[in-house]
Formats: structure tokens, C-alpha cells, sequence
């Protein structure tokens, strides 16, 4: 199908764009197109003003500081690939962006517009609430900013408001020694996850585990963050991994057209394990 | 409400001037506004790659992209990789060798997905990058071996 007529407008500023959005109802933004226009087609959205804001000088610009990263929101996804320092300063980036769609898709779409649209099996959602980005929100109305851990509320589902635009993605510094490991499951090579697991683990000089993070995605409405508090102190061998299995029990992931619940439940246990060990290795190996 | 705009782009050397509405898909603007239907549509919902070609020099869905938003911008559709006689350019040469083809459908994406990919890898890399590289076209009908075959025969060589 073909999407319903819209106004369309290439605003060369933000202030400009944020004005166009004010109005809110009946207008989306439109970045990579990767999820928005397919969405058009269906007319699952239609949109009467589309907002095209790649013209927007700036919005697409990494910077790192200290370790710390500003990901402009119009990033492509496959320029944060290929954006070493960020890979550099958060290994998880890499390991978890490189499972995004496939290079088409990833020359396109964007940092932000994955973290907007929220789909349940998108990678870097899991990444950010992992590294407890901070995404900094703008409207014409003012400016605030969401933890990515409170910024996603259901599948396909955020905070962001109508007139509200995401405007960058702030991670913090890694500490010392850490690694990072990501795992997925799908149907097909690069598909949609089925189920997918995030984690990063920070050792001491002696490898001893000082912080841990576990997101599974496809288990929950959101990312799911679990707390794995229980790997400090140990050096990540198997009976505390193997004691993950015991924080996801009560998990009631759903079934779909491929797969069901169950199944989800019982892979992300081996995913969970998987990142983990990876992160674990990985911290190590990163002196 | 949808006023037409003018929209001027590069494709395959030689710049066109059209008047669109904003929802024209770029796909649907090659194909239909300026006949250069070797870009193939399938799902035309991103999910199979067919629709492939080169936004300066990098691999974009065609039908995910609207025609306004190339305005400026240089494209490569399939039409552009033979030889300038029209003769087949190496590449394509590889595909016919190697039974790169059976329908022909997924073609045109797989050899702007290949060439992006040989321009990364002149090598040709490794038959697991080939296969990374291409899992983004679903091809209904080779499964994929004698594609890899082809992209490995075609490295080396100014694709
Ligand atoms: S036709 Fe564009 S991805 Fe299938
Ligand atoms: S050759 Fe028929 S779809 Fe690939």
C-alpha cells in the first residue's frame, strides 16, 4: 500500500522543526523512515504533516568526553558501528548495534528513531537501559530529559509526547574493566530478535565482579532489566551464572506467529548466560 | 495538502527533474516517473531488500525512502552498473557465469549489495561476510550459494 498524502516540510533548524511539531496530533517526525514509513503504508499511522528532520545540521553528531558519549539522535545506526571511539568508550554499542537490521536499513535508520518507535526486539533499546542512558527530549514547549529506564512504557510505547522531539542519547562513562556481551535468537540471519540478551559486567584487578546488567528483550512489554546484584563478588563462574535462571522465573513473555512463550522463557535463561560470560571474558581481557 | 514538489537527483551520472507528491516512494519514482525499472518492488514494507540501490554510494531501501527526500542526492540503480556500451559490467558478468540468477527478481539488489560490498572488501573477504553482507535480500529462489560464488568470482577486480 502506498501511505496517505501528507504536507511535508524539511525545516533546516531544530527551533523551526520543534515549532512544526507543536501541534502535536497529526504530526510525526521523520528520520530514517525505517519503521515510520512502513508503518505509513499499512496506515497504521497517518500522519497529515510529515517532519523531515535530516536536513537539521548537528543532530547526528557523536561526541565523547571523558568517556562519556552525546549520540545526536539522527545517528545512523550503521555510523554508530562505525564510530570507534563510541565502540571504544561502550562495547556494548557494538555488540548489540551490529545486530540492528541488516546495512541498508542501518545507513538509514537511526539511533533515535529506534529508541522512539520502541519495537520489543530492538537492540540498542536493551543497550541504553543497560547503560542507563539519559535521552534528552525537546519541544517547543521546553527541554527535559528521560532515563532510558523509565523512558520506555509498552511495546511501541514511550514517554515522548506528541510535540516532543528526542534530540540525543547521553551514556555515561564505563568504569575500568568492563566488558560487554549480547545474544540473540532469530527466525532467519539478522531478523527480528525472538528473544535477545544485554549485559555488561565491571571486574576488579583480581577479575572479581564489581557491577553487572542483564536486559532481555521479548520477555516483558519493556526491556526488562534484571537485577543481577548476586555476580558481585564472584568471578562470573558457573553457579552464579547459572543462578540467573532462578531471577527470570515468573517471567510471562507472550507467543506469537513464531514462537511461544515458553520457549522465549527457556532461551533467554541460555542468552542470559551467554552475554553474561561474554561480558565477563571480555571485562577481562579489556585491562 | 500534498502539493507536488520539484525533485532533481543523480542517477547513474545524469541528473532528472521530476514533480512528486511528498508520498511518492523513491522506488515508485524511478520505476514509474522515470522508467528505470530495473529497481525491483516486492514487499515494499523493507523487509526484503529487493528494492536496494545506492544513495551516494551507500545501499537504502528504495521503497522506504520517499522521492522528495533524495532531492539533491546521487543515486545508482542496477541501470548503472553495466559498461557504458551496455555490455555487462564485471560484476554482472560474475552472476551470468556463475548462475548468480534463476528468476532474476532479487538480481538488481543483490549486485548493488554486492558492489557496495566489494568496494569494503576488494578482497572478497570471507564467504561468512558475503553471506552478512547480502542477508538483507531475500532471493526466492538460489539459495544464496551460487550468489556467494558469483560475489567471490567478481572480487579482485573493479566491480
Ligand atoms: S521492496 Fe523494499 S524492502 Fe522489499
Ligand atoms: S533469482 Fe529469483 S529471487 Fe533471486
Amino acid at each position: 500500500m502506498k501511505p496517505a498524502p501528507f504536507a511535508y516540510h524539511a525545516p533546516d533548524t531544530l527551533d523551526e522543526a520543534l515549532e512544526l511539531l507543536a501541534p502535536g496530533d497529526g504530526v510525526r517526525v521523520l528520520a530514517g523512515g525505517q519503521s515510520l514509513v512502513p508503518m505509513m503504508k499499512a496506515r497504521a499511522l497517518r500522519p497529515t504533516v510529515v517532519i523531515d528532520v535530516n536536513r537539521i545540521p548537528g543532530l547526528a553528531v557523536v561526541e565523547e568526553e571523558g568517556g562519556a558519549l552525546r549520540i545526536g539522535a539522527l545517528t545512523r545506526q550503521q555510523a554508530l558501528l562505525d564510530n570507534d571511539v563510541a565502540g571504544r568508550a561502550q562495547p556494548l554499542l557494538h555488540a548489540a548495534g551490529r545486530f540492528a537490521g541488516y546495512l541498508a536499513t542501518r545507513h538509514r535508520g537511526t539511533v533515535g528513531g529506534s529508541l522512539a518507535f520502541a519495537a520489543p526486539w530492538a537492540e540498542l533499546s536493551a543497550a541504553m537501559v543497560a547503560l542507563d542512558a539519559q535521552l534528552e527530549v525537546r519541544s517547543a514547549r521546553g527541554e527535559r530529559t528521560v532515563p532510558a529506564r523509565s523512558f520506555f512504557t509498552g511495546p511501541n510505547e514511550t514517554v515522548l509526547e506528541p510535540d516532543e522531539l528526542l534530540t540525543s542519547v547521553h551514556v555515561p562513562a564505563a568504569a575500568p574493566r568492563t566488558g560487554a556481551g549480547f545474544h540473540e535468537v532469530s527466525a532467519r540471519y539478522r531478523d527480528f530478535a525472538q528473544v535477545a540478551a544485554a549485559a555488561t559486567v565491571t571486574v576488579d584487578d583480581a577479575g572479581v565482579c564489581t557491577a553487572a546488567e542483564l536486559v532481555l528483550l521479548c520477555v516483558a512489554p519493556v526491556p526488562h532489566r534484571v537485577d543481577v546484584a548476586h555476580l558481585v563478588g564472584t568471578t562470573g563462574d558457573a553457579a552464579a551464572l547459572d543462578a540467573v535462571a532462578g531471577l527470570l522465573v515468573g517471567l510471562e513473555p507472550l507467543d506469537d506467529i513464531e514462537v511461544s512463550g515458553t520457549y522465549r522463557s527457556r532461551v533467554a535463561v541460555t542468552l542470559a548466560k551467554r552475554a553474561l560470560g561474554d561480558a565477563f571474558d571480555h571485562a577481562r581481557g579489556a585491562a | 495538502m500534498s502539493d507536488k514538489r520539484v525533485v532533481r537527483v543523480e542517477v547513474n551520472g545524469a541528473w532528472h527533474d521530476g514533480l512528486v507528491e511528498p508520498r511518492r516512494t523513491l522506488s515508485d519514482f524511478l520505476r514509474d516517473d522515470l522508467d528505470l525499472t530495473g529497481t525491483h518492488v516486492a514487499c515494499e514494507n523493507g523487509f526484503c531488500g529487493n528494492c536496494n540501490v545506492l544513495l551516494d554510494g551507500e545501499t537504502v531501501r528504495s521503497c522506504l525512502m520517499f522521492a522528495v527526500q533524495a532531492d539533491g542526492r546521487s543515486l545508482t540503480t542496477v541501470e548503472g552498473l553495466a559498461e557504458p556500451d551496455g555490455t555487462l559490467g564485471r560484476l554482472q558478468q560474475a552472476f551470468h557465469d556463475n548462475h548468480g540468477l534463476q528468476c532474476g527478481f532479487c538480481t538488481p539488489a543483490m549486485l548493488l549489495t554486492a558492489h557496495e560490498y566489494l568496494e569494503a572488501y576488494p578482497d572478497g573477504g570471507t564467504d561468512e561476510q558475503i553471506r552478512e553482507a547480502i542477508s538483507g535480500v531475500i532471493c526466492r529462489c538460489t539459495g544464496y550459494q551460487h550468489i556467494v560464488e558469483s560475489i567471490r568470482a567478481a572480487a579482485g577486480g573493479a566491480a
